[in-house]
């Protein structure tokens, strides 16, 4: 069989980097990421984050091709701060909120097991 | 955790071996607290599997009877040592205690194998996947009108409201439409497998995420050009996620921290973050 291992779609080949920079070329303060064995999931969530800061004038991705493990996240700003420093930051961001939801999440979920809400539908067999 | 070697001993069942080693492959194992085992690619002591990194199960059924035999997952027999006490045992859930049907034999067939464990994730192969099912859902009234239900007569009839819909306060009556609202809640219905717990799936996907976005920020600030003269530099990044972490609590998040923010030693102007566009204008 000549098909690809599976763990080729998310482990890094040898020399391979996670992210390479590449400016565009036509435009003013945007660069192209690409990211090597990442998806939608980080993909989608990279572009939102950036859209939601107010010096970023365009982000968008794309997966060149469903079956190469690739994606290619195109940043523009107003040029005050680098793409890359914008995506660095967006990176942060992402970070701190994913830890604030965590806190939150464990938080909420221990107050509903004081409670004696059966809040885990009876999936107690483990 | 999931069966992903298997060594056949001896099968003289009806089914053929790789039948067999698919089945056992799609067996739940108990995957809690699945940290303390290594991946087998990355450990350090083996160059094939040990226990640090896999679990061994041992299947051994022989049908002696006239009546037909089910082998259940119950009959898998755990190798000690193991890397935690919960890792690798096969799910059990049922009343009666016998977890899933390997295969059925008749009078003097056996299967004798060598099951490996190793930890893995879903996209390389499903029987890795912790969930059976995960609904996503958001604005169950349809408030912002992000979708357009087909009707015959009134649509608050015939669609019916998802459980979620409780949540949430209905709109009232000749309501004005918000055309700039955005959704700002979120439904995730986890149906566990039973390896992990809802919310050790939950966070464990949390986890993975800023797993994902750590090495992405590693990478650009490695070799990041600007060095430090932007405050974004390598060394500070701690420094930087903590404060970005109090300004974002600041900006609508009503958590105990967030009234601390700006009086921080990361808050205002104290460091360069407080300089930045990031800092005050929010990205909320």
């Amino acid at each position: 069989m000549n098909a690809p291992d599976r763990f080729e779609t998310f482990l890094l080949g040898d020399g391979e980097k996670k992210v390479t920079e590449e400016a565009d070329t036509r435009v003013q303060s945007a660069s192209v990421f690409t990211f090597n064995k990442e998806d939608h999931t980080l993909g989608n969530m990279l572009r939102s984050r950036l859209k939601q800061s107010p010096n970023v004038y365009f982000s968008g991705y794309k997966v060149p091709h469903p079956l190469v493990s690739t994606f290619e996240l195109r940043v523009q700003t107003d040029g005050s701060i680098t793409p890359r420093q914008a995506l660095l930051q967006a990176c942060k961001d992402l970070v701190t909120d994913l830890g604030l939801l965590s806190r939150e999440f464990t938080k909420e979920w221990e107050l509903r097991k004081m409670v004696g809400d059966n809040v885990d539908g009876g999936a107690n067999g483990v | 955790m999931a069966i992903d070697l298997v060594e056949v001993q001896a099968n003289t069942s009806s089914l053929a071996d790789e039948f067999i080693a698919h089945r056992l492959g799609l067996i739940p194992l108990n995957s809690k607290n699945v940290d303390d085992v290594t991946y087998t690619r990355d450990c350090e002591y083996c160059d094939q599997y040990c226990e640090h990194c896999s679990v061994t199960l041992d299947l051994h059924a022989r049908c002696t009877g006239d009546e037909i035999m089910k082998v259940y997952a119950r009959d898998l027999v755990v190798s000690e040592p193991r890397p935690n006490e919960w890792v690798g045992m096969p799910v059990i859930t049922d009343a009666l205690g016998l977890g899933s049907v390997i295969c059925k034999l008749r009078k003097d067939q056996e299967i004798r194998m060598k099951c490996i464990a190793k930890k893995g994730i879903a996209k390389e192969h499903a029987k890795w996947a912790p969930t059976s099912a995960v609904g996503f859902e958001y604005d169950p009234h349809n408030k912002l009108k992000h979708l357009d239900y087909w009707y015959e007569e009134d649509p608050a009839k015939e669609w019916p409201k998802s459980n979620n819909a409780a949540w949430e306060d209905a709109p009232q009556d000749g309501e004005p439409f918000d055309y700039s609202a955005n959704p700002a809640k979120f439904y995730f219905d986890v149906e566990s497998i039973g390896n992990l717990e809802p919310d050790a799936v939950v966070l464990q996907g949390i986890k993975v995420l800023q797993q994902k976005l750590a090495l992405v920020i590693q990478e650009l600030s490695g070799d990041d050009r600007n060095g430090d003269a932007d405050g974004f530099g390598a060394p500070r990044s701690p420094d930087g996620m903590q404060a970005g972490g109090d300004y974002g609590m600041n900006q609508g998040y009503t958590t105990p921290f967030g009234d601390t923010g700006g009086q921080t030693m990361y808050g205002g102007g104290t460091t360069p973050f407080g300089a930045t566009p990031y800092g005050q204008s929010g990205w909320q």
